[in-house]
């Protein structure tokens, strides 16, 4: 028993699934990528990729943990146990400085690396790519672009043809069993 | 170089002579300012002088770090921006004469000698703790004359000079050497001098800082000093560098089309990580200062915070918070959004900013010091934030601008170099760099 995944086309270069990268999205598509061997620099720009949310995460992370850091010192030295050190006050926002400074690359840094896997729906442990023979090339010398079933456009006739028309090879439909 | 030279003759007016009418404007009042300072024992025309001098040789420092450190890195990307940061260079013979008179008047100011740096005269009155003393008699001074004496001040500031004055000499030459021949032997060469005058130039440009503007107060120290120059100098330099590449890159002018936005970006880029650093020293030096909490380092702050005789916040306490804000946390904050660092205006107007925020820190760092006044509690008076060495300093500031853009203007319209080093082996990469 198998369900069908998307359709896949390749291509021969990084120009040929650059100008067809360019077509699927002016055509309207939503689901769908492409796998490369190599980066190809404003593809995602080409896909109509907007930029990427995860500098959001990054300054959430930042000021959370300035403020933890803040909360930290301010809880520990002045509220529950009131402490004199060095002369200064219980609390002041400049011999902490390093605290709140480190907490906030700390937490940026947690931001950023867990904002991209939440982005990016990391970490998954298979792909319905995979079960496709020709994938293994797209680690080599081919150029893929996958549009999926999931995409409200998609038509098997129609998009196979579409993908025919963009000058992609061995069109083929890629199949995910299941059990 | 056509456009910028017909833009020049088109303006009716030459650009050069306008500049060379500025020098001497700024300059002559500045002069004026000098000699009557001399006259009446007026420090403050002394430290406008300074003050301006520190700004536009900080500018010229950080372009001669930033040449040599995309040049050691043989990055592909600077070229394009680094044949216009090489023009800057030619400020520097300027630089160093600006700061001649300062220098002879320690050498034949007579009682005025110490005027602008007390040291310099052994009969100088000074404060020792809380109480008046002259030069020779503080033990600050004693343990310090083996540095800090005429003579040897003298030499090392020629050492700087010919430090700042030599490598520019070369990075020039072998840059433009280049343009005829395309030999890439200019290429390792510039590399070698580049490796060879990092460590060089940020000893000068340490030990320059501390000399020039740390001395002002001589009992007081900060191993940071230098770094802070470097990390302001950087700064400064590439929101030159930006301000300069967007002018050159607008519509029918030089870098129209080959300057770009990647360009643009990792300038910017670059100008936030400097952001960042010059916060990350400038907090540094006070946050040891103030845990160490020792009296002879901290009345450096003290006198930038509140008046010493009534406790009170003095007009310094404002101009340190904006520093803080505006020099930090605004630039930081606006330089994080990417939209921020691509777009030419936007960018402009931040670079801008922070210039101008550069030389309220420079004001910062060089014009609080204390008078004398036997009448005081402490001994002494901070001096005000608002004074007449404002008024001096900004027309020194004009003149000394106005002559070094006098020199790098003639520099850009000489021909000597093409607009962009075209036989650079680099260029290729420099002209298609992206994102």
């Amino acid at each position: 028993m198998d369900i069908k995944y998307g359709i896949s086309a390749t291509f021969n270069s990084a120009k040929d699934i650059y100008i067809a990268a360019g077509k699927v999205r002016d055509k309207g598509y939503n689901n769908w990528e492409c796998y490369t061997p190599i980066p190809i620099h404003g593809l995602d720009g080409q896909m109509g990729y907007p930029r990427s949310k995860v500098p959001c995460f990054t300054l959430a992370g930042g000021i959370t943990g300035f403020f933890t850091g803040m909360l930290i010192v301010w809880y520990m030295n002045s509220f529950d146990y009131p402490l004199i050190v060095g002369g200064k006050p219980y609390f002041s926002p400049i011999f902490p400085f390093p605290v709140f400074y480190e907490l906030t690359i700390l937490f940026a840094a947690f931001g950023t690396l867990f904002g991209m896997f939440f982005l990016n729906r990391l970490p998954r442990h298979n792909h319905p790519i995979f079960e496709h023979k020709g994938f293994g090339r797209t680690g080599d010398d081919r150029f893929m672009i996958v549009i999926e079933v999931e995409d409200p456009q998609f038509d098997e006739q129609e998009t196979e043809s579409f993908l025919k028309d963009l000058g992609g090879k061995s069109v083929n439909i890629i199949r995910e069993p299941i059990d | 170089m056509s456009a910028l030279v017909k833009e020049d003759t088109e303006s009716g007016f030459d650009l050069q002579t306008k500049l060379l009418g500025g020098t001497l404007l700024g300059l002559g009042v500045g002069l004026i300012g000098l000699l009557y300072g001399l006259a009446s024992g007026d420090k403050s025309p002394f430290l406008g002088w300074l003050w301006a001098s520190s700004f536009w040789l900080s500018i010229a420092i950080g372009l001669l770090m930033l040449i040599m450190i995309f040049r050691i890195f043989n990055s592909r990307w600077t070229p394009i921006v680094r044949r216009q940061q090489e023009h800057g260079l030619a400020a520097f013979p300027w630089l160093g004469l600006c700061l001649l008179p300062l220098l002879l008047v320690g050498w034949v100011g007579g009682d005025q000698s110490g005027i602008l740096w007390t040291w310099i005269n052994p009969e100088a009155q000074t404060i020792e703790a809380l109480s008046v003393t002259t030069v020779s008699e503080d033990v600050l001074h004693q343990k310090k004359a083996g540095y800090l004496n005429l003579g040897f001040f003298t030499l090392r500031l020629i050492a700087y000079f010919g430090i700042f004055c030599g490598l520019s000499y070369w990075l020039r030459k072998v840059s433009f050497n280049q343009d005829k021949d395309g030999d890439p032997m200019w290429s390792h060469m510039g590399m070698k001098i580049s490796a060879a005058g990092i460590p060089a130039a940020a000893l000068a440009l340490t030990f320059g800082a501390f000399d020039l503007f740390m001395s002002l107060e001589y009992q007081w120290f900060s191993t940071m000093y230098g770094v802070w120059y470097f990390a302001s100098g950087i700064r400064s330099a590439l929101a030159v560098t930006i301000i300069a590449c967007f002018y050159l890159s607008s519509k029918k002018r030089v870098l129209d089309g080959i300057y770009k936005q990647a360009h643009q970006y990792d300038l910017a880029c670059l100008s936030l990580a400097f952001t960042v650093f010059w916060a990350y020293i400038s907090f540094s030096q006070y946050f040891l200062i103030y845990s160490a909490n020792i009296p002879e380092e901290t009345f450096w702050y003290v006198i930038r915070e509140i008046n010493p005789n009534t406790g009170e916040q003095s007009g310094w306490f404002w101009v340190s918070m904006g520093l803080i804000f505006g020099h930090f946390f605004f630039p930081f904050l606006y330089l994080l959004f990417y939209q921020n660092k691509v777009n030419g205006p936007r960018l402009v107007f931040i670079v801008s900013w922070i210039l101008v925020f550069h030389l309220l820190d420079l004001y910062w760092n060089i014009i609080p010091g204390r008078e004398i006044s036997p009448g005081a509690y402490v001994g002494y008076e901070a001096r005000p934030v608002l004074g007449t060495h404002l008024i001096w300093g900004l027309f020194s500031f004009v003149g000394i601008g106005c002559l070094c853009s006098w020199s790098v203007v003639k520099s850009f319209t000489s021909q000597s170099a093409e607009i962009i080093p075209i036989r650079d082996p680099r260029i290729l990469d420099s002209l298609h760099h992206h994102e």
